[in-house]
């Protein structure tokens, strides 16, 4: 082993003795900001994880669309499901519309959906929380928990529905009333934004609210397990007309995808500058390290150790308290992960607020999905950092001249 | 003269003190042969640490030569030519005392079996073979200084440099040391430079020399 990394694992580990006090305080700022930084990548990797498990459980992995409405609904399903690697695929109408209920109005989306093939695509049933999925029908709606309670509708109420169509017919002196629906089943499917303002209804009923005749606003494709989206989409549009086509849900959700992406990255930069405070710790220990051990740094000049050697004996514990700190941080990092609900649950409960956090957070339990490559970066980054912080120490302990350095106080 | 160790011609050293400029060191000549002991004496700040820093090659001469062996001095050169014993011990701390003797061979390159059994020896003849595995604070003032002579002899220097090595130590401990000193590098063939303030030590060294005004008698 080189000196410079056998003096600096002994000075850091010293044989006999206690870890010294400044190296461990440097070790423990370091642990705690990476700490804290794998838990946030893993939550917002778990939010991130969970809307895209959500989307795609909820809409496929593949969406087919026409430029406008899709008339030949027939042909194109039937296209989409000899393609290769589909597993299912089913219509839908989807937009926004007004619901009224003992005059308290509500502004969901309604989606339409068909029954017969819904479920090989979509399965709502284990959602829905009271009703069936197969007690909807023409006149009825099952409607989100968000927009049940807001409404005050129970099962078996009726509410109003007014579409577009609606303001569209007045324009033309038309009169066109607004139908009548049996609330036939509530569902919640831990997604805030969808159970908040979502119903469900048949693909006929939405079509006659829509006015859309027989067309439909695209289509939704399961694929078979292990298929992927984007190869399946381009399979699928060699057999679709020009007007139409099939996009993975990635595309789709492009921008989404993109703002969540751009969260994590914000909170994974900001957090960095916990990890670069606890490198000025590391700096500044191992500056103070220096100065006590100015007449070591001379002696081993007199040995005949190069200025350059002396740096890297820095360098190097520089390297090793950043590498500990990391472990130890990625540790109790994975530790507190596990925690997190009992810890969540805790603080909501001394602070009285168990239904706020159900209220306005998307999902019942706080989510963590660790991605190799998060960890990898924050692991890289934070040791990266740290030994950076033993550059100036390093320079300063090499820039000792040892005549000057035995001889100092 | 191929038995000559060190030589050392003309040297000249002054420092800036303030607008004043003083000299330390004015035209110093010294040759020690191989196995040779010569001790330097001189009042305090007559420039016998200066001197040493000039011959180990730690610091630069304002003029003269210096050459060891017949080379000039090399920092890469030091640890395989020089040894060098300092009033204060040096040792690191967090080493024990056969890894502190070790650690002068593993600035040349890792210790393998041949070092570790060299620096065992050396310990067992400066009677601390039971104390290999102590820490220095754990060593007597007299034990650590002969840690620090077998660290500076485990790469068999040709030359041995001791600045004021007793002068932390009491006159009985001090004595000791020298005679330890004087016997290794007696056995070992090594050159010897001692400065020093005692006289009864520099009357054991083969010469005995007096820095005075800068110059060396």
């Amino acid at each position: 082993m080189p000196w410079p990394v056998y003096l600096a694992l002994k000075q850091l580990f010293p044989t006999g003795r206690r870890f010294p006090f400044f190296t461990a305080i440097s070790v423990m700022g370091v642990a705690l900001g990476v700490m804290v930084l794998v838990v946030v990548t893993s939550v917002m990797g778990g939010f991130g994880h969970e809307l895209r498990r959500m989307i795609v459980q909820t809409e496929g992995e593949v969406q087919v669309k026409a430029k406008g409405l899709l008339d030949d609904v027939g042909g194109v399903l039937k296209a989409v499901r000899a393609t290769p690697g589909v597993a299912a695929a089913t219509p839908y109408v989807a937009g926004p519309v007004m619901v009224l209920a003992e005059g308290r109005p509500a502004f969901p989306a309604f989606r339409g959906l068909d029954l017969e093939s819904v479920e090989d695509v979509v399965n709502l049933q284990r959602f829905v929380h009271a009703g069936s999925i197969a007690e909807l029908d023409d006149d009825s709606v099952i409607l989100s928990a968000g927009v049940a309670q807001h409404l005050g509708a129970r099962l078996g109420d009726r509410v109003e529905i007014f579409s577009p169509l609606f303001i569209e017919r007045l324009k033309r002196d038309e009169i066109f009333l607004p139908r009548q629906y049996r609330v036939a089943g509530y569902f919640e499917i831990g997604h805030q934004h969808l159970d908040s303002s979502t119903i469900y209804g048949t693909l006929r009923a939405a079509q006659e609210i829509y006015g859309l005749g027989s067309a439909v606003h695209g289509i939704n494709v399961r694929l078979l397990p292990g298929v992927n989206e984007v190869e399946a989409s381009s399979r699928i549009n060699r057999s679709l007309p020009a007007n139409v086509e099939a996009m993975p849900w990635t595309r789709s959700w492009e921008s989404f995808l993109w703002v969540l992406n751009l969260e994590k990255t914000i909170n994974f930069f900001l957090l960095l500058f916990i990890v670069i405070i606890a490198a000025f710790s590391v700096m500044s220990s191992l500056l103070i390290s220096v100065v006590r051990k100015t007449r070591e740094i001379g002696l081993l000049g007199a040995l005949g150790g190069r200025p350059r050697d002396v740096a890297l004996c820095f360098c190097c514990q520089a390297f090793v308290i950043g590498l500990t700190g990391t472990l130890l941080g990625v540790a109790a990092g994975f530790g507190v992960l596990a925690i997190r609900n009992d810890l969540v649950r805790a603080i909501a409960g001394v602070l009285n607020r168990q239904d706020t956090l159900k209220q306005f957070y998307q999902f019942t339990d706080l989510p963590a999905h660790t991605l190799p490559g998060d960890l990898i970066l924050t692991v890289v980054a934070a040791v990266a950092i740290s030994t950076l912080a033993g550059l100036l120490p390093a320079w300063r302990a090499a820039r000792l001249k040892p005549v000057e350095a035995l001889r100092s106080e | 003269m191929s038995d000559v160790v060190l030589s050392a011609r003309g040297l000249a050293k002054s420092y800036l003190s303030g607008d004043r400029r003083i000299e330390v060191l004015r035209d110093v000549t010294l040759d020690v042969a191989a196995g040779e002991s010569v001790s330097i004496r001189g009042e305090s700040g007559s420039g016998k640490s200066t001197l040493l820093n000039l011959i180990s090659g730690l610091d630069a001469p304002d003029s003269g030569t210096i050459l060891w062996a017949g080379a000039p001095p090399a920092g890469e050169r030091r640890a395989r030519y020089l040894g060098m014993v300092f009033q204060s011990f040096y040792l690191i701390p967090e080493l024990d005392a056969e890894q502190n003797v070790l650690m002068a061979s593993r600035i040349i390159r890792s210790p393998g079996a041949a070092e570790r059994a060299r620096a065992r020896d050396l310990l067992a003849r400066v009677g601390l073979a039971d104390r290999a595995r102590h820490l220095p604070m754990q060593l007597s003032g007299g034990e650590r200084q002969r840690v620090a002579v077998a660290r500076a002899l485990v790469n068999s220097p040709r030359l041995l440099l001791a600045d004021e090595p007793t002068g932390n130590l009491d006159e009985h401990t001090g004595d000791a040391v020298i005679d330890l000193l004087l016997d290794l590098c007696r056995a070992t063939g090594t050159a010897l430079v001692l400065v020093t303030h005692n006289a009864a030590h520099a009357q054991k060294t083969n010469r005995s020399l007096f820095l005075h005004t800068g110059a060396l008698r």
